[in-house]
């Protein structure tokens, strides 16, 4: 079996994912988590992108569209969380905010 | 169906090598840098489809906008370098990297499956690359999509983007204490 561009695409979109997600979950610093995340938003794009073309469709790119305006308001929203938790525990580790009350 | 560019292969490359050095980074600028040529190889992947119009995107929203975003607020909270958060001798990372391979490896196990029988068993779409330039562009096309099938998609997704601009405000600007 030929590896194909098209094929190539989702191989490595699922390396890309694969690491955003252990990124997310083995990183103790807040920002990596969220570039993690951000990661892991970039791989799924690059999926759609990559079956749009495919397929010959163009839904999965307006799709994509959609997902990248949802991952700058997500990045927006959780950069300005992390500023905040920064401020009230003074440090930026995941294992610092063990506590709810603010 | 064409064979594998070597262009796709250099861009690929580079791009899952940037992932493993953003994995291990200690720096969070390392880090952001390495993500940030991740989205550069991506959109050049996405050039090299004819995708324009998201190559276009991902260079300006976020190779542009998110990362400024993020090595700004990396600058604001003044994170230095530090040591390695994980050892790879625990279980738990052992166990992480474990899942992550296994998840890895399904999801190509699947692909080579199933990547011919979709396209055997799917009826192609109508837009492929000679008829999306036949059509004036890939912006072109996508413009016509955007602003009459998917109208109401993108009012409401405007409409979260405002409140995710007004949210980060109010949260950025609120003093606890």
């Amino acid at each position: 079996m030929y590896i194909t561009n098209e094929l190539f695409i989702q191989i490595l979109a699922a390396f890309l994912f694969m690491m955003g997600m252990l990124i997310v979950v083995q990183r103790r610093n807040t920002i990596m988590v969220l570039m993690g995340i951000e990661l892991m938003l970039n791989a799924a794009n690059l999926s759609m992108v990559g079956f749009s073309h495919y397929l010959s469709q163009i839904d999965g790119q307006v799709q994509v569209f959609f997902t990248i305006t949802i991952a700058a308001a997500e990045s927006a929203v959780g950069l300005s969380i992390l500023i905040n938790l920064f401020r009230n525990f003074g440090s930026s580790k995941t294992g610092e905010a063990s506590i709810l009350r603010g | 169906m064409d064979n594998l560019n070597l262009a796709f292969l250099f861009l690929g490359g580079v791009a899952a090598f940037l992932s493993i050095a953003m994995l291990l980074a200690k720096n969070p600028i390392a880090a952001a840098l390495s993500l940030l040529g991740i989205m550069l190889c991506t959109a050049g992947l996405y050039g090299m489809m004819q995708e324009h119009f998201i190559a276009a995107i991902q260079l300006v929203v976020y190779a542009g906008a998110v990362m400024v975003l993020f090595i700004f607020s990396i600058m604001l909270l003044n994170l230095k370098k530090e040591e390695r958060d994980f050892k790879f001798t625990t279980p738990s990372f052992m166990a992480t990297y474990t899942a992550g391979i296994v998840i890895f490896i399904g999801i190509i196990f699947q692909l080579l499956v199933h990547y011919d029988l979709f396209k055997s068993t799917m009826i192609p779409g109508p837009f492929n690359t000679a008829e999306v330039a036949n059509l004036g562009g890939n912006t072109k096309v996508l413009a016509h999509a955007l602003f009459s099938q998917y109208y109401l998609s993108f009012e409401v997704i405007s409409l979260a983007l405002l409140v995710a601009i007004i949210g980060a405000v109010v949260l950025a600007k609120r003093k606890f204490d």
